[in-house]
């Protein structure tokens, strides 16, 4: 139906993974780390499908990429939870502050 | 007598065992349980342990003698070990024990004088707190001592040896608490080990030249060691290696060689000078003294410092094929017997007296067996053990006495505190007495016999030389070198009955001046006192006037008198009363080969025999003249004289302070730099460098380990990106399958695959481009032949590299034709027979020959 | 191509790359979830173009309609102290260390796909039901069936997890005794929990 190369689907998901991790290295906001760990799950299901694409023998690609959206619908979850967790104790979601264990 | 014979054969003779393990189980006992036991409980075990161990000894003594003193009773404990020798055989060296004649009455020197040594400590340390352990040291050095001389090898010798130089340690720091003490037994131990370095390279140069280290083994083999070994230039020395300046000087044109037999004689010596204080190795001796005087009678005069002799007498065989060595011994011997007496002139100290009137003896006995008199020597070994032990015991005697009155140990044995004791100790005093005779000569007591035989060898002596083998000269005694020996020891007899008598003089006669020690005390006895109410020492030292001692101490006192006495005769040579020497015989007549007398003086023996006379006579009229009649005047006038000279001589001519400038003083700096080295490297660099490595390391992983989720992500990330490198790039890897190359030289080449993977192959030497593509190639080669393959290999993503191989085949050796290559079945037509062939059967004539 | 297909392409890869850019950069975090919800939309539209129309619905239902939501939720649970900082997003350097790494990776992965390019092979044609939910469901209740049964257990144990992490102490009269005070948190948390006063506090108030 479409007549894009599958391979430039690649590269996108290749770029928003960099996105994703760049973010989550670089950011010190605990939110915004979750939502580029999102952004990273999402370019992993990208590359899934658009493999799948290629070779559409069965399904697999495209329901891992549904399984990959239901696990990360529960990290995002919990994830949040922690959050708010580490709010109450901390009153700031800013990451360098989750140092107690640290020397 | 024959039920013991039965009981007891030469072979097995476990008689001494009894010898050994009396002692050993009496050091044991007083040892772990002595506080427990009491001092009477001790006392009998030590002295029961001692007393079975001589009667054993003597018993052996009477079995080995019905033989005639010809066999040897030997008793195998158990195999020790086996060292490899040179050609590869198996040199056993075994627990083994042997008693011949020599060693049987050495025996019966060690366990009776030692007996009556503790007969007399028992009284002597009764007050000591350490009684137990004084015992058990006792007891296990008459044990060690006893391994030292019934040993039948070499290392149980050595186990002999290093047993008595511990107890020696043991009980001459035997009031350890005081610094003096304690480094007295330091020297001597520290002084014993210097030699004990040569006893080992003796025993390994037996076990490498002769390969056998037991007596009998030693002397039927001890012609091996008439081989010669070059001693300089050693290792690789020699004109080549060196600048020529240097080698001029050092690499003589000949190299130096000696026979095995120096080499082995003169390493021995340096043990025996360790333990029989010889010079350079005798200064332990006189600070020996520091402990308490049983120890000095029994070790340092009667048995461990005759364990050198011993040694040399044991080993003769060995001695008698180096002159060399021999001069060596016998010159080293009467020179220590030189300084030594020099010394003994001026101490005032009774012990130091007769410690260095021991080392002086030991020179005697050193002449002795120098001289090749082995059984001479060996005899003044005997007699010295009697008449030194008496002397030192009763010196003993005299000080137990002045200790009770004075309390301070220096001035209870200082002699001029000593004086007029004949009153007070009688037996004391003739006991002594007859023990001065014995050691100055008086003619008929045993000193006389034993030295003068010394003396008459030496002058008589003719060594005559082992046969030159291997392009060398053996060392000859130059003719004049016997009598000079005997007129310098003949100097040291006369010096020797000096000092003796005058110790004794100055101790037991005159006026007891050790009133003056104590304030205000009156000489009930003496008419006037010179000093009466001077004070020379501060406070007052009260105390008893000298009390003879009791039996216990006396009693060994009149045997070893009457020893001293009368033991000559069992070696009078010259009027030709001598059992000993009989019995001795059997054990040193391989001596005679070597050792002969010179031509001509048959006749001069008892002319000579005038001269150590002379020496008694001229020594003791001496001393008698200089400390009975004038009081010593003559000493105090040559102080005053020639104070230096005096002085120096009293120091004992700085020879401990020599060694301690240069041999300790070098130690001592060696120390300081390796704790210099210690501190600076050790703990300063490499410590620090170590812990400095560590520190980083440590800060390094730190960095990593920081607790931010966003490291570690960072470092995940790290490694997803070297892993996608790796899968990224292409990856060349060629297998080479050679396992046909032998027979038909074919390789087959695999490229690993990989995803997306094609190949191009370079080099095969084929033309064929359509097998290039393949993963797979196989490429063949002649006998000899090598060749480079190279692989290219692009995956999906384009990105190429590439990887050479060069195979090859070996050659072949000449000669042998390249294996048969596989006949490929060539194309020939096929016999078509003629003639009428069945229809359904001419399709079977086609086909080529062997596949029908 | 056709060239509806490309520019329908290129629209969803600006959504997607300027999404994404827009979380990750993005001071005030509501700004990042509109930027994570762009992205989403854009990811969805990709998947149009792959034959994943199940999947389109799945993705804009599940991730935008409820995780886009619930970190929306968070966000506004938090108040004003969801914003960190100034100077939050790294150093300097790291910043454009990550700017170049991100530069870097996906010139990368571009040239990677241009050198091959003349490789790119055409895409096969699909079986007729690849994306339908005929297809994935026929599978995913087939083959897949234990993964499915488990990520349903995954989701109710995430649920307790949430809960559970979320909730905090809170006082019951069951557990603890009657006299004895719940822990104390320290005073700064008790005026936290009074002191931000938006009514959205999940706490009940502390007894005593």
């Amino acid at each position: 139906m479409s007549t894009v190369p599958v391979e430039y689907f690649l590269v996108v998901a290749a770029a928003l993974f960099v996105v994703g991790s760049v973010g989550f290295l670089l950011r010190r906001n605990l939110l915004v780390l979750l939502m580029s760990i999102e952004l990273m799950l999402n370019s992993v299901n990208l590359t899934l499908v658009a493999y799948n694409r290629l070779r559409p023998i069965n399904h697999d690609g495209q329901n891992l990429a549904f399984f990959v959206i239901a696990v990360a619908a529960a990290e995002a979850a919990v994830g949040l939870a922690i959050v708010l967790a580490f709010f109450r104790v901390r009153k700031t979601i800013h990451s360098d502050e989750a140092n107690l264990l640290k020397n | 007598m024959e039920a013991l014979h039965k009981q007891f054969p030469n072979e097995d003779f476990a008689l001494i065992a009894i010898v050994l393990l009396l002692p050993l189980i009496g050091a044991f006992v007083n040892g772990v349980f002595g506080k427990r036991l009491g001092k009477d409980a001790v006392r009998l075990m030590a002295l029961s342990a001692i007393g079975g161990s001589f009667l054993a000894s003597a018993l052996t003594f009477v079995m080995l003698a019905t033989q005639h003193g010809e066999g040897k009773l030997s008793w195998l404990a158990w195999r020790w070990m086996g060292v490899t020798g040179r050609m590869g055989q198996t040199i056993p060296v075994d627990v083994k024990f042997s008693v011949d004649a020599m060693t049987a009455t050495m025996m019966l020197v060690v366990t009776g004088v030692g007996f009556l040594i503790h007969l007399y400590s028992s009284e002597y340390m009764r007050k000591d707190p350490g009684y137990h352990r004084f015992f058990s040291y006792l007891n296990l050095f008459c044990f060690s001592m006893l391994v030292l001389i019934t040993a039948d090898n070499l290392p149980v010798l050595f186990v002999g040896w290093e047993g008595v130089g511990m107890c020696s340690y043991l009980l001459i720091g035997f009031w350890f608490t005081e610094e003096k003490n304690a480094k007295a037994g330091k020297k001597a131990f520290v002084v014993n080990r210097i030699g004990d370095f040569g006893l080992i390279v003796a025993m390994c140069l037996l076990f490498y030249y002769v390969g056998s280290v037991h007596w009998d083994g030693i002397e039927k083999n001890a012609n091996a060691l008439l081989t010669p070994i070059k001693i300089w230039p050693i290792g690789n020395l020699s004109k080549e290696t060196l600048p020529a300046f240097l080698a001029t000087i050092l690499i003589p044109d000949k190299p130096v060689q000696v026979y095995g037999a120096t080499l082995v004689a003169l390493a021995l010596f340096l043990g025996c000078a360790g333990k029989s204080a010889q010079i350079p190795l005798y200064v332990w001796l006189p600070d020996a003294m520091a402990g308490p005087t049983p120890v000095s009678a029994l070790i340092h005069a009667a048995t461990m410092v005759t364990a050198g002799v011993y040694l040399v007498a044991r080993l003769h065989f060995v001695f008698i094929l180096s002159p060399a060595a021999m001069a060596v011994v016998a010159v080293t011997g009467v020179c220590t017997a030189l300084l030594a007496a020099s010394i003994g002139l001026f101490q005032h100290d009774l012990k130091k007296v007769l410690a260095y009137s021991t080392v002086s003896q030991l020179g005697f006995m050193f002449i002795g067996v120098g001289v090749g008199a082995f059984a001479g020597g060996f005899f003044h070994v005997f007699t010295h053990a009697f008449f030194k032990a008496c002397l030192f015991l009763g010196a003993g005697s005299v000080i137990h006495a002045m200790h009770a009155r004075i309390h301070d140990t220096d001035k209870s044995q200082d002699m001029r505190n000593m004086g007029g004791l004949k009153r007070f100790m009688p037996l004391t005093r003739y006991t002594f007495l007859a023990s001065c005779f014995a050691i100055a000569g008086l003619p008929l007591t045993a000193g006389f016999w034993s030295k003068d035989e010394i003396l008459w060898s030496a002058f008589s002596v003719k060594i005559t030389p082992p046969m030159a083998l291997g392009g060398m000269t053996p060392f000859e005694w130059p003719s004049w070198l016997g009598q000079a020996i005997f007129w310098a020891a003949v100097l040291a007899a006369t010096m020797t009955s000096f000092y003796m008598f005058r110790a004794y003089f100055m101790t037991f006669h005159g006026n007891f001046r050790g009133w003056k020690i104590v304030k205000g005390w009156k000489d009930p006895h003496a008419g006037h006192d010179d000093h009466h109410g001077h004070h020379e020492e501060t406070g007052p030292l009260e105390g008893p006037e000298p009390r003879e001692s009791p039996a216990a101490m006396t009693a060994p006192l009149v045997i070893l008198a009457a020893f001293a006495l009368f033991a000559g005769f069992l070696y009078a040579h010259p009027i030709h009363v001598e059992p000993l020497g009989h019995l001795l015989e059997g054990v040193f007549d391989d001596a005679k080969r070597v050792v002969g007398e010179r031509p001509g003086v048959e006749d001069m023996m008892w002319p000579m025999m005038g001269a150590g006379f002379a020496a008694f006579l001229v020594g003791t009229a001496a001393a008698m003249w200089v400390y009975l009649n004038k009081a010593g005047a003559p000493e105090r006038a040559f102080a005053a004289r020639m104070p230096g000279l005096y002085r120096l001589i009293y120091d004992k001519w700085r020879i401990d302070e020599l060694y301690d400038a240069t041999v300790v003083g070098m130690v001592d700096a060696l120390a300081d730099i390796f704790t210099m080295a210690d501190r600076w490297l050790v703990d300063g660099v490499l410590a620090r460098l170590t812990a400095a490595l560590a520190a980083l390391i440590g800060t390094l992983l730190r960095a990593v380990q920081n607790g931010r989720v966003q490291v570690y992500a960072a470092s995940m990330l790290l490694g997803l990106a070297g892993v996608g490198w790796f899968l990224a790039a292409p990856h060349a890897e060629v297998v080479v399958d050679d396992t046909e190359v032998r027979q038909s030289g074919q390789i087959k080449l695999s490229a690993a695959p990989g995803y997306g993977y094609s190949f191009h192959w370079d080099g095969l030497g084929q033309a064929d481009s359509k097998l290039s593509e393949r993963s797979d190639v196989t490429v063949r080669l002649e006998p000899g032949e090598k060749k480079d393959v190279t692989v290219k290999v692009k995956n999906a993503f384009g990105l190429e590299t590439s990887k050479t191989v060069s195979v090859s085949r070996p050659a072949l050796p000449p000669g042998m034709k390249p294996p048969e290559q596989p006949k490929v079945p060539s194309m020939v037509r096929p016999d078509i027979p003629t003639g009428e062939i069945p229809g359904d059967e001419i399709h079977k004539l086609l086909l080529p020959k062997g596949a029908q | 191509m056709k060239p509806f297909d490309l520019i329908f392409f290129g629209l969803c890869t600006l959504l997607v790359l300027l999404g994404g850019v827009g979380t990750v950069a993005a001071k005030n975090p509501i700004r990042g979830a509109m930027g994570l919800l762009m992205s989403i939309v854009g990811i969805a539209g990709m998947y149009l173009q792959l034959s994943a129309e199940f999947l389109a619905a799945v993705q804009i239902i599940v991730y935008a309609g409820a995780v886009v939501v619930l970190f929306l939720f968070v966000i506004m649970l938090l108040g004003p102290q969801a914003t960190t900082a100034a100077g939050t997003a790294g150093t300097k350097p790291s910043r454009y260390f990550g700017a170049g790494v991100f530069l870097l990776l996906t010139l990368g992965a571009m040239s990677l796909v241009w050198r091959t390019r003349s490789e790119i092979a055409a895409i096969p044609k699909p079986p007729a039901n690849l994306g339908t939910i005929e297809g994935i469901g026929r599978e995913l209740f087939t083959t897949h069936v234990v993964p499915f049964e488990l990520s349903g257990a995954l989701l109710l144990v995430a649920v307790v997890g949430a809960i559970a992490v979320a909730r905090g102490k809170q006082a019951d009269p069951t557990r603890d005794e009657p006299a004895r005070k719940p822990l104390d948190k320290g005073p700064e948390l008790r005026a936290a929990v009074t002191g931000t006063g938006d009514g959205h506090s999940p706490h009940v108030k502390e007894a005593g």
